[in-house]
């Protein structure tokens, strides 16, 4: 009994000496790597110099670019080859290191590079509060001067400049692709039910019944992936209270969370739910691994609100389903409400390109991103079922030239809540939406949440 | 860094002491999924030891004539985790899915459930995910302790008498004592730490109803862009398995030398 006693007594002991031990390691250690991390990079570019022979001086001398994208799909990474290659032919001084990254990993990647002050000089967004927490934290190359140079930045969209443009100053070149938000729907199962589009929220509940009736789920849904079920949310608060609702919230400029506005639009969530308009278990569906699109495709599921990359994903996954049952409406208006039905949610370039404030040749990154969005680029993405966000494009595919149709009338286009608010503001935007989608939050309970959430982080 | 608030990014970091720790007391999610923990812990150490050893014996018992038996239940051991998720995603699809499809079947259409969709169903559906794919190698580890008891033993058993039930649990049993508490406390380290099968079926959703320890850390250090509190949580994480497990070690230790 009493070795007992004393056995613990030493391993109680033996627990705090650890604990203390691992408590102090870590944090040293946590410090020292972004040092770390430079000197191995010191190290590294050391070495290179050295391997280098001197006679091959003109080689060293090269200026070098790392660039890194996101276009890993399709023929993504061939048009940006192609777009490097043709910079590289007039500047041949310039050497072009092009790093190709998926999605998720790229997000991590590029956290851990800028926190070890070892970015690339040039490398992708979404726009919104992850760039804007970057240029905060004085990672990014101001780009103002360039944009306005030979008025470079007329040749975009002005919503395309705009999401990019925080405290009057221009960070990121729009380049890839717009997408705004629809309901797909299978013009197939609307003539059989002799269903025709909704105007208004009600006209849309009614097809959700008569759906339901007939034993198909009006709306397929993939939440586990969460941005998903966020899209009818960020309509409706659009639909009844219109943009500024959620602008003067989100900026703190007058507006709160507990909006009328907000607390309606997850009443209309949660009434959709309780009709049955989504699919079972949509909680727990993935978009990613298309669990959604297989509820179209098969015939369950009548529509599915999704962004308009939608119809390149289907045309390349089920051709037949695209040629004969793929079409697309906006989202009806709801009656009353203030928002203009013609206002879209979506994103006018994607991915925007910035050069971080570290890079030793910011005027050639420039150049580099110019390439990437010169004609002949626009050309290729455009045959590539993209829509590049400049003035004047007019795609030759009838589905793309409606959603251009919706963007030129739009008076006002919605970022995606998750990319434009700041990260965590954005994970807790998802995380309630999902709650509520699930039933397990009210919508005042959620409006509650986000307000208090937005008061914490901008301390007012 | 614990006692930081930086975002990872800012060359900048804010020296604010204990903050992150009194947050992390009063934080409801890292409690939920600090709870979700152990209800991993237990029902492993509760299904897949049992079930492990049952499939240990049997193919003892058996010989060589069930070595095929041996490749076929190890199999899922062979695969990665993320692999396994990716699969069971589509198992557990509530339209398309074998379990629906085989439910449907049978007639228990109102057994139906949203597997991973459903917050209270959802943690029980991974787990049940997490024992399939660990249940192997327990079974592997005990096969191999039951490999090095001496045949003479089973025979001096035989003769006198015993059952194979009495031989079980009154000689391969306590001889395994060692070996079961090992592959307890392996599974407990594992499952406190759970990741990645989980992070690929649910993201620890829906509404954190299967948020672990480690994937709240992962969401608050990566997607967040709050890495001082995401080494808070990791730090807890690390305390939490280093205490549970030297507790659970120094238990059973005292146990067995009475």
């Amino acid at each position: 009994m009493k070795k007992s006693i004393l056995r613990l007594q030493v391993s109680i002991i033996c627990i705090s000496l650890i604990a203390t031990l691992a408590l102090a390691g870590c944090s040293s250690a946590n410090k020292e790597k972004p040092k770390q991390d430079q000197s191995a990079a010191q190290e590294q570019t050391k070495t290179a110099e050295k391997s280098a022979p001197a006679a091959d001086k003109e080689k060293a001398e090269k200026k070098k670019i790392v660039f890194w994208h996101i276009q890993s799909t399709g023929n993504g990474p061939k048009i940006i080859q192609n777009s490097v290659d043709r910079f590289k032919a007039e500047n041949p001084n310039v050497e072009v290191e092009v790093v190709p990254l998926q999605n998720d990993p790229f997000k991590t990647k590029l956290k851990v590079a800028m926190g070890a002050g070892n970015p690339p000089d040039i490398f992708p967004t979404w726009s919104g509060g992850p760039l804007y927490e970057y240029v905060k934290a004085g990672q990014v190359a101001d780009l103002t001067d360039m944009m306005n140079k030979d008025n470079y930045k007329d040749y975009f969209l002005d919503g395309a400049i705009s999401m990019v443009t925080f405290d009057n100053k221009i960070w990121g070149v729009p380049v890839e692709n717009i997408a705004v938000a629809g309901i797909f729907y299978n013009k197939k199962i609307f003539e059989e039910n002799g269903l025709s589009i909704p105007k208004t929220y009600n006209e849309l509940v009614d097809i959700v019944k008569k759906l339901k009736a007939k034993g198909i789920t009006p709306f397929a849904l993939a939440n586990k992936t969460k941005w998903t079920g966020s899209m009818y949310y960020m309509y409706l608060v659009d639909r009844i209270g219109g943009p500024d609702v959620f602008k003067k919230a989100a900026t703190r400029t007058g507006g709160t969370f507990e909006d009328e506005a907000f607390v309606k639009a997850g009443q209309m969530v949660q009434e959709l739910v309780k009709l049955g308009a989504f699919s079972d278990g949509y909680n727990g569906l993935d978009y990613d691994t298309g669990q959604s699109r297989t509820l179209m495709y098969s015939g369950k599921a009548a529509m599915e609100l999704m962004g308009t990359w939608n119809i390149f994903t289907v045309k390349s996954e089920n051709e037949k389903f695209y040629n004969e049952n793929l079409d697309f409406f906006p989202f009806p208006a709801v009656e009353g409400g203030k928002g203009d039905p013609n206002n879209v949610v979506g994103t006018v370039g994607d991915n925007f390109y910035s050069i971080s404030k570290k890079s030793k040749n910011p005027e050639d990154a420039f150049k580099v991103i110019q390439f990437l969005i010169d004609e002949e680029s626009v050309k290729e993405r455009a045959a590539d079922g993209k829509i590049p966000p400049i003035k004047g494009f007019k795609p030759e595919n009838p589905l793309l030239q409606r959603v251009m149709g919706m963007l030129e009338k739009a008076p006002s286009v919605q970022l995606w809540y998750d990319q434009y608010l700041p990260p965590e503001l954005g994970e807790l935007h998802k995380d309630t939406c999902q709650a509520l989608f699930g039933l397990s939050m009210t919508p005042e309970e959620v409006a509650k949440k986000m307000e208090e959430g937005a008061k914490k982080f901008f301390g007012k | 860094m614990s006692f930081l608030k930086w975002n990872g990014i800012d060359p900048v970091k804010e020296f604010i002491g204990f903050e992150n720790w009194f947050e992390l007391l009063k934080d409801n999610i890292f409690r939920r999924a600090l709870g979700n923990n152990f209800i991993i812990v237990i029902l492993s150490i509760a299904i897949q030891l049992p079930i492990g050893m049952a499939l240990a014996v049997l193919l003892d018992s058996g010989g060589r004539k069930l070595n095929l038996f041996k490749t076929v239940y190890f199999f899922p051991m062979l695969m990665s985790s993320v692999a396994v998720g990716i699969l069971f995603k589509y198992v557990y699809d509530p339209q398309f899915g074998i379990v629906t499809a085989f439910l449907n079947a049978v007639g228990l259409k109102r057994l139906v459930l949203n597997w991973l969709g459903e917050p209270g169903v959802a943690l029980y559906s991974v787990i049940a995910v997490i024992c399939w794919q660990y249940i192997p190698f327990y079974m592997i580890y005990f096969l191999a302790a039951m490999t090095s008891i001496p045949g003479e033993l089973f025979e001096a058993a035989w003769i006198d008498g015993a059952t194979r039930g009495q031989y079980f649990w009154q000689i391969v049993l306590p001889l395994l004592k060692g070996t079961v508490r090992t592959a307890a406390i392996l599974s407990l380290v594992g499952s406190l730490k759970y990741f990645d099968l989980i992070y690929v079926m649910t993201e620890g959703g829906p509404v954190n109803s299967t948020e672990l320890m480690a994937t709240y850390m992962y969401k608050n250090a990566f997607t967040t862009f709050r890495m001082g509190y995401g080494s808070t949580v990791a730090m807890a994480l690390f305390l939490v398995v280093m205490v549970t497990s030297i507790l659970v070690f120094s238990i059973t230790k005292r146990e067995e030398r009475g």
